[in-house]
């Protein structure tokens, strides 16, 4: 079944690269109107309607993961690949992370008492004496919105900061923001601290930063880098599954 | 190649460049900081004291002029002098870091809440600047610019509303938006002219709409009107400062009738040469993370180079730079240009 929402139709013309088209076209396809028209809602940044679409469609009988999937998840695909290639910035991307907490806030509850598997769980943190947190924040909500478990550790987050919150909550995932040039360093001071706690081959970590490059996160020696947050979301899920294969190996 | 012109001071080659009349050599300039933990420690002037006693804010300041040989020099290192005025929280940080606002604890809400202290030009962060430039005025006033700097509406934005909750608000109530902006513009002019008659030659105007954040239609349709009046109420030549990728915003920000517009790295000069059309001066853009903080003076050179050769007409490194950036790699700029214009000629 094609796209039968207009609104959404037009907004997945916005996606361009084949791959994408196919991965993104065969998620939405079958899925019902309602879901299509959550993900539109989600878009454009109607949180109210989020809200209200995603109580109809709990109402109505659809499963917790299935709005996930068919809707939220969906919208937020397409936002990410808007976002990615410049056709909105971040404005229109904290609306539609406003939208996507509205519909959440109805079905995480039931996710997690459910004990679905999330795609994996991320600690994000800006490095020591560093207070900006708009670009952690973005790359948040694009691997929340990706179906990641993230615990947000915030800013000024010292290398202990980070190894408390890998040890509590069992991540396999790190990720390290920092704006400020003098602050950068603190990305390898943190990698440091993880090799000094014998604890680096428990986690992989990627970070990224207006001024970071991947030159800067392999002197420091990170396992990724991501240009942005759509990126950050892409690297995590290659980590994941980089973890996963050794773990099974 | 151009007549050759005779030897200029530092301050009427600055002055003269921004006006877009003939120069003996591109200017090397300071927009924004180029204090190192090197400088701050050859005269005594550490992070965060540097930033808060005007004192010793000009003795490192001037080490722009007397150690690198830029020639300007610009007393404002960071971009909190005014948030600390206007009672943000502020984290001081130590030498070897910036002071930061901290912008997740924002102290306002909305346009009604834009109140300017009474006693805001007297308070210890915005003091230690007028009285840094009167001093750098007294001293090196006759020989090299002063670069004063007064932070745009966005930016104070930033800080006092928190960056998510303003970006939110541009979306959910653009008219409270703008009344916000014009409330803060207010501060801009009362700090760009305190400044003023301490004895800048010129401000910078740093006010962060970049490419990162916001799109260029955002800066048209949010700032162009408003960086129009400040150019107007700044009687001086004004250097607006954007980071991050500007291209798409260039052909709006050459009608701002500003003198210069200082740009990122992230921005090709060839580009942005073509972008602004001649309809504005351009000031940058070396790289700082990695070519001024990783890399030597080969490279330095390199980029100076290319952005002389795109057209640029007054060089500076992109943004403050890192402050362990190595002294070496300073000074290979007006060494670059003064080579560059020895082999090819002034501009």
């Amino acid at each position: 079944m094609p796209i039968t929402h207009e609104g959404l139709a037009k907004e997945f013309k916005w996606v361009t690269r084949p791959g994408e088209q196919k991965h993104i076209g065969e998620a939405i396809d079958p899925t019902d109107p309602i879901m299509q028209e959550m993900a539109y809602e989600l878009i454009v940044g109607n949180n109210v309607d989020v809200d209200r679409l995603t109580r109809e469609a709990l109402d109505s009988g659809y499963s917790a993961n299935q709005i996930l999937d068919d809707g939220l998840l969906n919208g937020m695909a397409i936002v990410g690949v808007k976002f990615r290639d410049n056709l909105i910035f971040v404005p229109e991307v904290l609306v539609a992370a406003r939208a996507m907490k509205a519909g959440m806030a109805h079905i995480e509850p039931i996710l997690s008492a459910s004990g679905a598997k999330p795609a994996g769980t991320v600690i994000m943190g800006t490095v020591k004496g560093d207070l900006h947190d708009i670009g952690k924040n973005l790359c948040i909500m694009m691997l929340r919105g990706a179906g990641f478990i993230v615990h947000d550790i915030g800013v000024d987050s010292s290398p202990e900061d980070f190894i408390a919150a890998v040890e509590e909550h069992g991540a396999q995932i790190v990720g390290m923001s920092a704006l400020l040039t003098t602050t950068m360093p603190n990305m390898g001071r943190t990698i440091a601290t993880f090799e000094d706690m014998g604890l680096r081959d428990e986690v992989r970590i990627m970070v990224g930063g207006a001024p970071v490059t991947q030159d800067f996160a392999d002197e420091m020696g990170a396992d990724a880098y991501g240009d942005n947050a759509v990126e950050a979301v892409d690297r995590a899920k290659e980590l994941v599954a980089l973890l996963a294969e050794l773990r099974s190996s | 190649m151009s007549p050759v012109i005779e030897k200029m001071k530092p301050r009427d080659r600055v002055l003269a460049a921004l006006a877009g009349k003939p120069v003996d050599r591109p200017p090397v300039c300071t927009p924004t900081n180029v204090a190192t933990v090197e400088l701050m420690d050859l005269v005594e002037a550490p992070f965060p004291d540097a930033n808060r006693n005007g004192e010793m804010n000009a003795r490192l300041a001037a080490t722009a002029y007397t150690e690198l040989g830029f020639d300007t020099i610009a007393p404002y290192f960071s971009i909190i002098q005014e948030s600390s005025a206007l009672g943000c929280d502020m984290q001081w940080e130590q030498k070897d870091n910036w002071p930061t606002v901290r912008m997740s604890n924002p102290i306002w809400r909305g346009s009604s809440d834009v109140k300017i202290p009474s006693n805001f030009l007297e308070h210890q962060d915005t003091r230690a600047i007028t009285d840094s430039i009167s001093i750098l005025k007294r001293e090196y006033g006759d020989q090299v610019a002063i670069i004063g700097k007064t932070m745009g509406p966005w930016t104070l934005a930033y800080h006092v509303f928190g960056v998510e909750p303003f970006l939110l608000g541009t979306v959910d109530d653009p008219d409270e938006t703008m009344k916000a902006l014009h409330a803060l513009k207010e501060i801009t002019i009362l700090y760009g002219l305190a400044q003023i008659d301490a004895g800048a030659d010129v401000l910078t105007l740093p006010d962060h709409a970049t490419g990162d954040l916001v799109s260029g239609e955002y800066y048209k349709r949010f700032l162009l009107e408003m960086h129009q009046e400040l150019e107007e109420a700044l009687p001086v030549p004004i250097m607006l400062h954007i980071c991050g990728a500007t291209v798409d915003r260039m052909p709006y920000i050459a009608q701002t009738g500003m003198a210069a517009f200082h740009f990122d790295s992230k921005n090709d000069p060839v580009e942005a040469v073509a972008a602004v059309d001649g309809k504005i001066r351009l000031v940058g853009n070396i790289n700082n993370p990695t070519t001024l903080y990783a890399r030597g003076p080969k490279e330095v050179r390199a980029e100076v180079y290319a952005a002389l050769d795109a057209g640029v007409q007054l060089i500076a490194p992109e943004c403050a730079i890192p402050l362990k950036t190595k002294l070496e790699n300073l000074i290979e700029i007006p060494a670059a240009i003064e080579d560059w214009v020895a082999e090819r000629g002034v501009m």
